[in-house]
């Protein structure tokens, strides 16, 4: 015996049990003397009951008390103290013995202990097959996970196999305690997905699918759960900004229509909308899945067009031990790059430059004195802190099985930091079920959600970033001019429109506050075998209120937007006022269904469903305004302490205004899904939809949809063995899009109208205002549904022993009877065209995605994934003669411009504009170039594009794109040992930039590639830098490819580091798991771009327009998980 | 449950056209609407004289307020989004008089329903109606012409050009029956009346050149109760709205703050006010800031004899205006675009007179037809009247150059041709920056002498909007 071994051996003991299992006792011994037995418990009897009662004894002579009599002998071998029986001849020991052909004396039997785990999201495995290699020999393991085996020896080979999971083969060597965790086999066969009215075996879908899971979203731990859709999800495009909490857009396979490219979300079976996903927690969400072609949305019906999301909670499991979970994210949030505009020497030169150019004075006579002023960016952007806790607690009996979760996520904004802006949310979500007879079960997912938010004006040239742009830079920070109010410094050139960034933060005043209660009570009962009839109402109740308080300010003693003098009185006629509004959302739908899943002669599968859904969407808002709050302050800002009473001329003192919306929907929808030996696949659905809001004469619509599919790997002549699955798959179908509402021949009342078509009434009779009324609209009986048209064609493979995987898919959809408000004759008047069926689009890509998983080395397990997306989209037709066009993406840079178009024959959202082709150098040039008024050498020379020889809105043309050629993602997973890495990279490729923030008002700050200016013949050619002028007699302003920029970008999205905790560190019988990790959100991108970041997220019209995009923030965070 | 799916307009309460015109009121409101699209006019005026030599479209720069600059300089396309608001505003307060047509007699329900107040309130529909053609056939020339009720969505892309005499005639019939129901005065201020009616028809036959016919109306016109403002600045004041002097005036008001800016023109206020401003303007001058358009030009300021007051109201020196009174502690941008030094003083905005959104609501009503302008055109329809009668031309002519000068050295004893080029070169005095110089030189045949770029057969009318030619394929204007 070592000295080491002796040690161990003299180490006093206190032990006192009576009739107890002598694997407790060991047990105990184990805890006292930190020490671990090894033993066989079959081999040992280690359930034998016996007493001790030693006090501060050595423990070998407490091993002898105990042991002796259980004819076990003892061997310390490092800190463990090995066990064997010393009668061999037991029942199983022999058995062994025999199997293996080992000797009695070469056996050192072991029994070996462990849990399993989810290599994904950590959670314990039940039913896990543990096997000793080459043996029938075997285990599984219990409800938590455990297990323990008894081996022969160290060099024993465990085979471990779950259903849905990669199986594992582990030597044991001279472990006793083994903890695995299986990597979940995304390609099992036996793996179902989510589908419209319930799940699908993964092997049988033919349709087109895409899946992200729970444990890639926790990797990201992102706001908005779309942002785990990102790239992850092929065959989707997500353009996100960074403003807390907004709305990103969401394109499942192109565009489809120039409004209402919103997929549809269905959280647990309930439908919801992409608005909703601001009030999920994304911890609680157990998969996404994107449903893409018809034969998986027709099912969805007239709602189906975009694509569906559908969202799966997580939910506690059959006998299932309490499990709690926690998790904790800290970071700081910060602006990646800034824009360069001029310091306060340039911009005070250039001022000087263009007023002398154009025959004024100088502006400032000493450039000495200027100095370099301030940089407004650095004043705006602050570093804003990001968290997010989430505790969540999942478990269950034979009966009731449960999630429990809690979180809380707060991000405060970069612009003008959390005060200004941020986003706060409260998450409590209870997921049960409840067995409530043997046929019946119910489930009731109830989640409440509290938004707290305060946002800053955004995406316009006089937002908080706007005017950080286009500032003097000559102001200080604060004011310094005696006798004035107002904390921060003012200009005496920018006179109107654009302000000190930091007086209108300083004057930023709202606050919105919503409650949302969402979920469903569901019952399901199985009639026979294999019929389940279900019955659920879903529901969502959100009520939201807002304020906001617009206070008196003062902008500068020359301003002439003020409404607050320089000593702080009101300028006359002027007025505070605070706004506030109440908002409520309901939506139900009551859903019944029967399911029923057949075999006839074993080989023929069949799952179908038959079901009926009502639904209604409805909400209301009533708000006011009032003027007048005391002391000029939010603190009072309520209409209860406004004072503003209306007069004669002032009518909006105290103002009231309200909303109502409601939508409803009746459908009767089917699907039979069959297939014949996992080999030949046939889907069939249909969808009859009626809506209110369709044309009396289209009150109903029907959609169908087929898909068909082929496991080629299944057939008996295949035999590729590099190929470890083949299938191809085809779907053919038609679903709709809803976005009508309903129409009527109506009277409008009133006086001015604020609807877009300005149809104004009433008139003014002896200074006193007289309301009036007038036919204000058109109905059109014969309103229906977009319908599209979609085929998919793909296959899915894996290959080199099922590590790599492939899927990719081609589309082609398309749209007609697209909605869309035909050109009306003008003479009709001012009343908007009713939208009519008229408009068409195709849209067809390529969804790719590439997987690779595998342990490449010993202890090193790599998975990465590839996705790659491209739609190509095409406006077919608007109305018969091509006339209608939608123009947007409105900006102001000194006039009103429009840079976008919906237009027949070219792509959604394009840009339109001039083309430049460099600068006039000298006035022959301009004498010999097509007529263009006004121009004077430096100026930009536009093209003649239909070559009428005169520059006029006729040569407009399209001059860019804002979506993208293609977009991928590649994610890639990285373990070893106990570290894990996680490195997600997005890349977006050939979309365009429109660069609307520049005001270009003569006394606005300039960007820096004005230093690179025409100043006289040859000086440069750049379309981009003409000559500096306050008079722009030309219109270089105008919009034109001048502003375009290319918006490729290759963004590294998330870098997560994480590191789980050794046993040995964890305090052991609380806590089963820590891991602790470092990431970093928006680490780099790599673009040409000159703006803040190339994703620039809007409606179809407004994507890719810049006026000052709330950016994306770099993010750098820690954070723990606990496991309990 | 397909009644499920069944869509009633009350279920969210609205209105439609079978609850409606079921009363008197119902009727009256609606009248009241065939009214609010006179307001959206309002860049009529601006265009009046940025078409002619006594304006410039001004702006910030060259390609601010594009439409108006495209008028301007005459480099006109058919796609300018003011002419074609003056289009869609005539056409819709047309359809709105027409549906009050098309339910005269017997209500959607085919009731009848009868009120004392009736036939008054169609007469002003008649007028209104006669209003916006005018304004149409004078700007654009061949329109679509229809009466009988409001168009439909199916009456899109069917209707064809009605020849311009078509148009007048239709004027003149409505204006006639107008006249035969209106009362002489309204206690409302901007309730039409038959005088307006009258100057209208007889402004109608000059542009006709039936001087005889438009002699005879215009002469009830005269012999009403009216009179001239004896301080020609006074009638642009706001104490000055509805005064002695107003024939017709477009009534706006601060009273209904208006915020939509997608549709500045349909207030209650008067865009063209704001347009007009200063830009930057700041001090204690009674003034406010504005946009800096439509600013007069040296050759209108230059047009006007020495001591004739209407020079100062008309054209705003600003420079000599901020030296002459330094306690105002005036100052301004100078305008950025086509600077003329002066601005149009008639309709300069001034502080108080607007509300809400301050360049939406100013409150100044157009002054569209004034006594003045009455005496002037019965002057010139005296004069050119198959047997002219020179003497009364002369002394409605010398009625203006008197208030003007302040006495009778001024008068003009001209006759014959001398006499109507001297009442042509008054109207443009009198009537500057009232919207009137461009039709004025048209309607005379001075434009090509008078305006430079002028293409004749081509520039008396502008374009029909682009839209309505490729929508409704309507033929467009020579030379467009």
């Amino acid at each position: 015996r070592t000295t080491n071994a002796q040690e161990i051996l003299d180490q006093k003991v206190s032990i006192n049990v009576s009739q107890q299992e002598v694997e407790k006792i060991l047990e105990k011994i184990e805890t006292e003397a930190n020490i671990k037995f090894m033993y066989s418990p079959q081999l040992i009897m280690a359930n034998r009951k016996v007493s001790l009662v030693v006090k501060k004894e050595k423990l070998s002579t407490v091993l002898e008390e105990l042991l002796k009599p259980l004819k076990i002998n003892y061997e310390v071998v490092g800190r463990k103290i090995l066990l064997k029986r010393l009668s061999p001849k037991t029942a199983l020991k022999m058995d062994v013995e025999d199997k293996l052909g080992i000797l009695e004396s070469n056996i050192v039997e072991q029994t070996i202990k462990g849990k399993i785990t989810d290599a994904e999201n950590n959670e314990t495995i039940a039913g896990v097959s543990i096997a000793i290699k080459g043996t029938t020999q075997g285990t599984t393991t219990d409800a938590n996970g455990n297990f323990s085996l008894v081996v022969p020896n160290e060099k024993a080979v465990l085979v471990i196999t779950s259903v849905g999971y990669d199986p594992q083969e582990i030597t044991v060597g001279n472990r006793f305690t083994i903890n695995i965790s299986l990597v979940p086999d995304t390609k099992n066969l036996n793996e179902v997905v989510v589908v419209g009215y319930g799940t699908q075996k993964v092997t049988n879908v033919s349709g087109a699918i895409a899946t992200v899971k729970g444990a890639d979203i926790e990797k990201l731990r992102p706001v908005r759960p779309e942002d785990a859709l990102q790239g992850r999800a092929s065959g989707v495009t997500v353009i996100s900004n960074g403003s807390p909490g907004s709305k990103p857009t969401v394109l499942i396979r192109g565009i489809p229509s120039f409004s209402g490219t919103d997929p549809v979300v269905i959280i647990d079976g309930v439908p919801q909308t992409l608005n909703d996903f601001n009030s999920i927690n994304s911890a609680d969400i157990e998969s996404m899945n994107v449903l893409k072609d018809a034969a998986t949305t027709a099912i969805y019906g007239v709602k189906g067009g975009n694509g569906v999301i559908v969202v799966t909670t997580k939910s506690g499991g059959k006998n299932q031990k309490a499990e709690i979970s926690y998790s904790s994210n800290y970071g700081v949030q910060q602006v990646m790059n800034t824009i360069g505009v001029l310091n306060a020497t340039e911009y005070a030169a250039i001022l000087n430059e263009g007023s002398l150019v154009s025959g004024g004075g100088l502006i400032f006579k000493d450039l000495s004195t200027v100095g370099v002023g301030t940089d407004w960016q650095k004043q705006v952007f602050k570093d804003a802190p990001l968290q997010s806790h989430n505790v969540s607690v999942k478990g269950g009996s034979e009966k009731v099985q449960y999630f429990l979760s809690g979180g809380y996520l707060g991000q405060d904004g970069i612009v003008g930091g959390g005060e200004n802006s941020n986003f706060n949310r409260l998450n409590f979500t209870t997921n049960l079920t409840f067995q409530i007879a043997p046929k019946l079960k119910f489930l009731a997912n109830t989640s409440y959600v509290n938004i707290k938010s305060v946002g800053v004006q955004e995406n316009s040239f006089n937002s908080i970033i706007g005017s950080a742009l286009n500032f003097d830079p000559t102001v200080s920070v604060l004011n310094t001019v005696p006798n004035t109010v107002g904390k921060y410094g003012f200009s005496n050139l920018l006179l109107s429109e654009i302000f000190n960034p930091l007086t209108k933060l300083d004057n930023n005043y709202n606050e919105s506050n919503g409650n949302k209660l969402y979920g469903k009570l569901e019952f399901q009962y199985e009639v026979i075998k294999n019929l389940t009839l279900s019955s659920r109402f879903g529901y969502t109740n959100f009520n939201n209120t807002y304020k906001s308080f617009t206070p008196l300010v003062f902008y500068g003693p020359l301003n002439v937007e003020n409404t607050m003098n320089a000593d702080g009185s009101t300028v006359t006629g002027r007025h505070n006022s605070v706004y506030e509004s109440k908002r409520t959302d309901n939506t139900y739908t009551f859903e019944t269904f029967g399911t029923y899943n057949f075999k006839i002669n074993n080989d023929h599968n069949f799952e179908t469903v038959l079901g009926i859904s009502l639904a209604k969407i409805a909400g209301d808002e009533i708000n006011g305004s009032r003027q007048d709050v005391p002391f000029n302050s939010w603190t009072f800002a309520d209409l209860t302490s406004a004072t503003g009473i209306n007069t004669a001329t002032n009518t909006n003192a105290q103002t009231v205004g309200n909303g109502q919306y409601f939508r409803k929907n009746l459908s009767y929808f089917g699907r039979v899904n069959y297939d014949y030996k996992d080999k030949y696949l046939v889907s069939f659905s249909a969808r009859r939809d009626g809506s209110y809001a369709f044309g009396i004469d289209n009150k109903f619509a029907n959609f169908y949809a087929g898909s068909l599919g082929w496991v080629i790997s299944n057939e008996d002549f295949f035999s590729v063995d590099f190929l470890n699955y083949l299938k191809i798959r085809g779907s053919y179908g038609s679903i709709g899009n809803e976005n009508v509402n309903p129409q009527y021949v109506g009277i409008i009342s009133g006086g001015p109208s604020y609807a877009g078509d300005a149809n104004s009434n009433g008139y003014t009779f002896g200074n006193t205002f007289t309301t009036g009324s007038t036919v204000g609209s058109y109905a059109n009986t014969t309103l229906r549904w977009e319908k599209q048209l979609q085929s998919n064609f793909g296959f899915d493979i894996r290959f080199g022993n099922n590590k790599w995987s492939l899927s990719a898919d081609y589309f082609d959809k398309s749209v007609d009877g697209l909605l869309f408000t035909p050109s009306i004759s003008l003479y009709l008047g001012a009343a908007a065209a009713p939208t009519a069926n008229i408009g068409s689009t195709k849209s067809s890509g390529v969804d790719l995605n590439l997987g690779y998983n595998a342990e490449i080395l010993k202890d090193l397990k790599l998975n990465t994934n590839v996705t790659f997306t491209t739609s190509k989209n095409l406006v077919t037709a608007t109305n018969s003669d091509g006339t209608a066009i939608i123009p947007g993406g409105s900006y102001f840079n000194g006039q009103s411009q429009t840079a976008t178009r919906f237009q027949q024959g070219f792509a959604p959202g394009y840009f339109y504009g001039f083309k430049t082709n460099g600068l006039f150098q000298n006035t022959a040039q301009i004498a010999e170039a097509p007529t263009q008024t006004g121009a004077v050498p430096g100026d930009i020379r536009f093209v003649d594009v239909n070559g009428d020889g005169q520059i006029t809105d006729l040569d407009k043309t399209q001059i860019g794109n804002p979506f993208p050629d293609f977009t991928m993602g590649w994610n890639l997973g990285i373990t070893y040992k106990s570290l894990d890495l996680n490195v997600f990279t997005y890349a977006s490729v050939g979309n365009d930039i429109y660069r609307a923030y520049e005001r270009n008002a003569i006394y606005s700050n300039k960007f820096r590639s004005v230093l690179g200016r025409w100043t006289g013949e040859g000086s440069t050619n750049d379309a981009n830098n003409p000559r500096f002028s306050f008079v722009d007699a030309n219109s270089n302003i105008r919009v034109s490819d001048r502003y375009i920029e290319d918006g490729t970008f290759v963004k590294i999205k998330n870098i997560q580091l994480g590191y789980t905790l050794p046993y040995s560190l964890v305090p052991k019988k609380v806590v089963n798991k820590i891991r602790i990790y470092a990431q970093v959100k928006n680490a780099f991108t790599f673009t040409k771009y000159s703006g803040y970041d190339p994703e620039i997220p809007g409606g179809v019209l407004d994507t890719g327009v810049d006026r000052g995009n709330y950016p994306q923030a770099r993010t750098w965070s820690i954070g723990v998980d606990v496991r309990f | 449950c397909s009644e499920w799916v069944d869509y009633s307009p009350k279920d969210d309460y609205r209105v439609t056209d079978q609850d409606y015109l079921k009363s008197s009121a119902d009727y009256q409101s609606m009248a009241v609407s065939v009214y609010t699209p006179i307001q959206w006019l309002n860049q009529l005026v601006p265009v009046g004289d940025i078409a002619s030599e006594n304006a410039v479209a001004g702006g910030e720069n060259a390609s601010d307020v594009l439409d108006l600059q495209n008028i301007d300089d005459l480099t006109l396309t058919a796609q300018n989004g003011t002419l074609a608001e003056l289009w869609k505003a005539s056409y819709e307060g047309i359809n709105r008089a027409n549906y009050l047509y098309q339910y005269k007699d017997k209500n959607p329900a085919g009731e009848v329903i009868a009120f004392p107040e009736k036939e008054v309130m169609y007469g002003e529909v008649a007028f209104l109606r006669a209003y916006y053609y005018f304004t149409l056939v004078k700007v654009f020339g061949n329109v679509p012409l229809f009466m009988d009720r409001k168009l439909g969505i199916a009456d899109s892309r069917t209707l064809k050009q009605a020849p311009k005499a078509d148009v007048y005639a239709q004027i003149e019939k409505d204006l006639t029956n107008a006249i035969a129901v209106l009362p002489s005065t309204d206690p409302k201020n901007g309730k039409i009346t038959k005088f307006a009616a009258q100057a209208l028809l007889g402004k109608v036959y000059l542009y006709q050149n039936k001087f005889d016919l438009a002699a005879s109306t215009l002469k009830s016109v005269i012999d009403g109760p009216y009179s001239l403002v004896s301080n020609f600045g006074d009638i642009f004041l706001q104490s000055g709205e509805n005064g002695a002097e107003a024939v017709f005036e477009i009534q706006y008001s601060n009273l209904s703050p208006y915020y939509n800016w997608g549709g500045v023109t349909r207030g209650q206020g008067n865009l063209a006010v704001q347009q007009c401003g200063i830009r930057g303007l700041t001090g204690n001058s009674p003034y406010a800031a504005g946009w800096s358009t439509n600013l007069p030009t040296q050759d209108l300021a230059n047009a006007y004899q020495a001591g004739d007051k209407r020079k100062d109201v008309t054209c705003l020196d600003i420079e000599a205006y901020k030296n002459a009174n330094p306690g105002f502690g005036i100052t301004y941008q100078v305008a950025p675009y086509k600077n003329t030094g002066l601005y149009n003083q008639k309709y300069l905005p001034r502080k108080g007179e607007s509300s809400g959104q301050i360049e939406l609501n100013y409150l100044n009503n157009q002054r569209i037809i004034r006594l003045s302008d009455v005496y002037l055109m019965y002057a010139e329809a005296l004069n050119r009247k198959a047997s002219p009668d020179d003497a009364n031309a002369q002394l409605y002519l010398n009625r203006v150059r008197q208030r003007a000068f302040g006495d009778n050295a001024h008068n003009i004893s001209a006759t014959g041709n001398t006499l109507k080029e001297a009442i042509w070169a008054e109207r443009r005095l009198e009537l500057g920056m009232e919207g009137d110089r461009f039709f004025d030189l048209v309607r005379t045949g001075q434009a090509a002498t008078k305006i430079k770029n002028f293409v004749v057969g081509k520039n008396e009318v502008f374009p029909i909007p682009q839209a309505e030619i490729e929508v409704s394929g309507l033929v467009q204007n020579a030379g467009y």
